[in-house]
């Protein structure tokens, strides 16, 4: 389970999330500025909350009271960002293997079959298409071994052809690999398809959230 | 172009009072505190103002060479004197030496016995020996001399370090840099910390003479005539005795 | 030939120098792109002074500092280690002259590397150093590397500093610049003559080489 509850002001915009993440994918859904991002970078630990604390199954990854705070690199979370960020100094083996703890058990064959890009490991970075290189992200983020995995909004640059079958990936991720995922999305559909619990986020504040058929109208 | 030359530009550009009329001076470096009191003293008695650049002989010399305009020219040596009158730029009959000097090894303060006894027999104490260069810097040229005469040359000549002109050498000692260095007795006056370790005899080294010269090419050849006229009367040599100067050599 | 020996001394000092700021210049290069702290615009300011200082005003500050009667000549006196008037003066007055240059072009290099590929590394478990270590300087490079050759480029011409604390001693610490006004000084205006055209050759070059070097750095992104 993902515990957040914090606060997070910037300028003059305030986050305010307190919800229990139980499912095996969470959807979070709202508008463009609502401060869906801005949620992920926090869990991450890319960004402070002003107040709060966020926990990760049994792990206090954030706390005011507790006087704890970890950086990125410690708190096991994979984040494949909006802009994908593949390393471009990198090829696809690398930008993969970069996460890998030496001696754990998930390999890169493991997850380039799950990702069918088995093939393009020895390309550079430049030599993908844009679905390749979501699933790239994708199979990074996964190497890495994490307790939790932000997918922020993964589809939105990609053709409606293309988000097609792209899906079964993620489909194959959430049953397969047991990670439980937070997916930032404004696609209903994906959401329908995907998302075991939504929260709906509308200017910095949850507006609903549940089950994907009740909290969308 | 050399950067010095510029240099001799910005700085007669510079300065101020009567422009037009004021004398100026090239001279070497070793005269620098002996013509600025024989300046004023020559002012005092009703003679213009003079204006001074103060280099390396050899520095100077080429600069002339090059067309600087200056009006008067004192060396350190003959040689810089002579690359002059080669360059056609001196004034036919204008040449007279002023005045003589003698060389001295020096070093710090808290040093001179130490360098008194090694200095005879190029001992390991003396690492390092400031001279001005001895390709062409008069005190470095005479320098070479006195060693060479002393049979000392081949054991100074690694341990030699050479300076664009004499006071560079003498600083070299100020700061510590060096542990000893030959220059003119002259220098020492000034110096912080430099004490003479011995004063080089007359028997032991080259005659040191400064000739000067007025520049064919001066606008102001009169008053700089006047003001050579003065550096050699009776009132200029007691100057140049003040400050520790030896009369010019009996000819 | 002498000429040629003071071409490779210069040369090779001002490699040993151009390492020699490559360490501490890239530090502060990383410290003065990535981090905010009380004093920076005085570190800043106190790195870049070289640059604008006329570089016989360098040179006396590092005589001051360096000389046997100075605080840390004095102390590597004492141990031995003799700074002015020799090579080890030159490298200092080189490296003290190029650091700026350095500093900067690796600066600018780091400032336009893009921050999102740290925070993806380090979401990958990548500690700070090893994120600087595998994201950072490899996407920095060629900014580091133009930096590099303008830095060599510098301390191949240095003159003012150098010739401050190092002189002009033949075969020990006479650079190309300093040569070249020697000779000169002493008349010897044949050789100052080839030493002017072998400095304008391997300027030059140095340019040529960062030029080329950031073309295909920007065709590259």
């Amino acid at each position: 389970m993902i515990h957040l509850e914090f606060r997070l002001e910037q300028g003059g915009f305030v986050l305010e999330v307190d919800e229990r993440l139980t499912g095996r994918i969470t959807a979070l859904f709202g508008p463009s500025g609502a401060g869906k991002t801005t949620v992920l970078d926090a869990i991450a630990g890319l960004r402070k909350p002003s107040a709060g604390q966020i926990l990760i199954g049994s792990r206090v990854v954030h706390s005011d009271v507790l006087r704890v705070s970890l950086p990125p690199h410690m708190r096991h979370v994979g984040y494949v960002t909006q802009d994908v960020a593949l390393f471009p100094h990198m090829d696809v083996r690398r930008n993969i293997e970069y996460g890998r703890r030496r001696g754990q058990k998930l390999e890169l064959a493991t997850v380039a079959e799950m990702l069918e890009i088995g093939d393009l490991v020895d390309r550079g970075v430049s030599m993908l298409s844009g679905g390749e290189r979501q699933r790239v992200a994708l199979a990074r983020a996964l190497m890495s071994a994490p307790e939790l995995l932000l997918l922020d909004e993964p589809l939105a640059a990609v053709d409606v052809e293309l988000r097609r079958r792209i899906l079964p990936y993620l489909e194959r991720v959430r049953d397969s690999l047991g990670v439980p995922i937070l997916y930032v999305t404004h696609d209903r559909d994906e959401l329908q398809r995907l998302a075991d619990q939504v929260i709906v986020l509308d200017r910095g504040a949850v507006v609903r959230s549940g089950a994907p058929g009740e909290a969308l109208t | 172009m050399p950067i010095w030359w510029a240099a001799v530009l910005v700085g007669i550009a510079a300065a101020p009072g009567s422009t037009g009329r004021a004398v100026t001076v090239s001279a070497a470096i070793s005269l620098s505190e002996v013509l600025e009191d024989a300046a004023a003293a020559y002012r005092q008695r009703g003679g213009g103002p003079v204006r001074f650049n103060f280099a390396g002989s050899n520095a100077l010399a080429r600069q002339i060479a090059n067309g600087a305009p200056v009006d008067l020219f004192i060396s350190a040596d003959h040689a810089q004197m002579a690359f002059v009158e080669e360059a056609g730029q001196v004034l036919e009959g204008s040449l007279r030496v002023v005045a003589s000097n003698q060389l001295a090894v020096v070093t710090s303060g808290d040093r001179v016995a130490e360098v008194r006894d090694a200095f005879p027999r190029a001992g390991p104490a003396i690492r390092r020996l400031a001279v001005g260069d001895p390709a062409a810097v008069p005190a470095g040229v005479y320098a070479k001399s006195y060693l060479e005469r002393q049979g000392l040359w081949n054991a100074y000549a690694a341990r030699l370090i050479p300076t664009g002109n004499v006071r560079s050498a003498l600083a070299a000692v100020e700061n510590g840099s060096v542990d000893a260095a030959i220059v003119y007795v002259t220098d020492v006056q000034r110096a912080r910390n430099v004490r003479v370790v011995f004063t080089v005899a007359r028997d032991q080294a080259p005659i040191i003479t400064y000739p000067a010269a007025v520049l064919l090419r001066s606008p102001n050849r009169a008053a700089a005539g006047r003001f050579l006229d003065f550096l050699q009367s009776s009132d200029g040599q007691r100057i140049f005795a003040r400050h520790g100067f030896l009369p010019p050599p009996a000819r | 030939m002498d000429l040629w020996r003071i071409t490779i001394f210069t040369v090779l000092t001002a490699a040993a120098a151009t390492a020699l700021m490559a360490v501490p210049g890239v530090l502060l290069a990383w410290v003065l792109a990535r981090r905010r702290f009380r004093g920076r615009l005085l570190l800043e300011t106190v790195v870049s002074l070289p640059l604008v200082m006329p570089p016989v005003a360098t040179g006396l500050i590092l005589l001051l500092l360096f000389s046997p009667r100075g605080p840390i000549g004095s102390a590597l006196a004492a141990v031995g280690i003799d700074v002015v008037f020799t090579w080890r003066a030159v490298v200092l007055a080189m490296t003290v002259m190029g650091l700026p240059l350095f500093v900067r072009s690796v600066r600018a290099g780091f400032e336009q590397v893009d921050r999102r590929y740290e925070a993806v590394a380090s979401t990958l478990g990548a500690p700070p150093f090893r994120v600087f270590l595998t994201i950072t300087l490899p996407l920095a490079f060629p900014a580091i590397l133009a930096g590099a050759v303008l830095g060599f480029a510098r301390a191949l011409g240095e003159f003012g500093a150098t010739i401050m604390i190092a002189g002009s001693i033949p075969g020990a610490t006479r650079t190309l610049s300093v040569a070249i006004y020697t000779f000169t000084d002493t008349g010897r205006d044949r050789e100052a003559a080839l030493l002017l055209g072998i400095s304008a050759a391997i300027a030059f070059g140095a340019l040529w080489m960062s030029n080329y070097m950031s073309a295909r750095a920007g065709l590259r992104t």
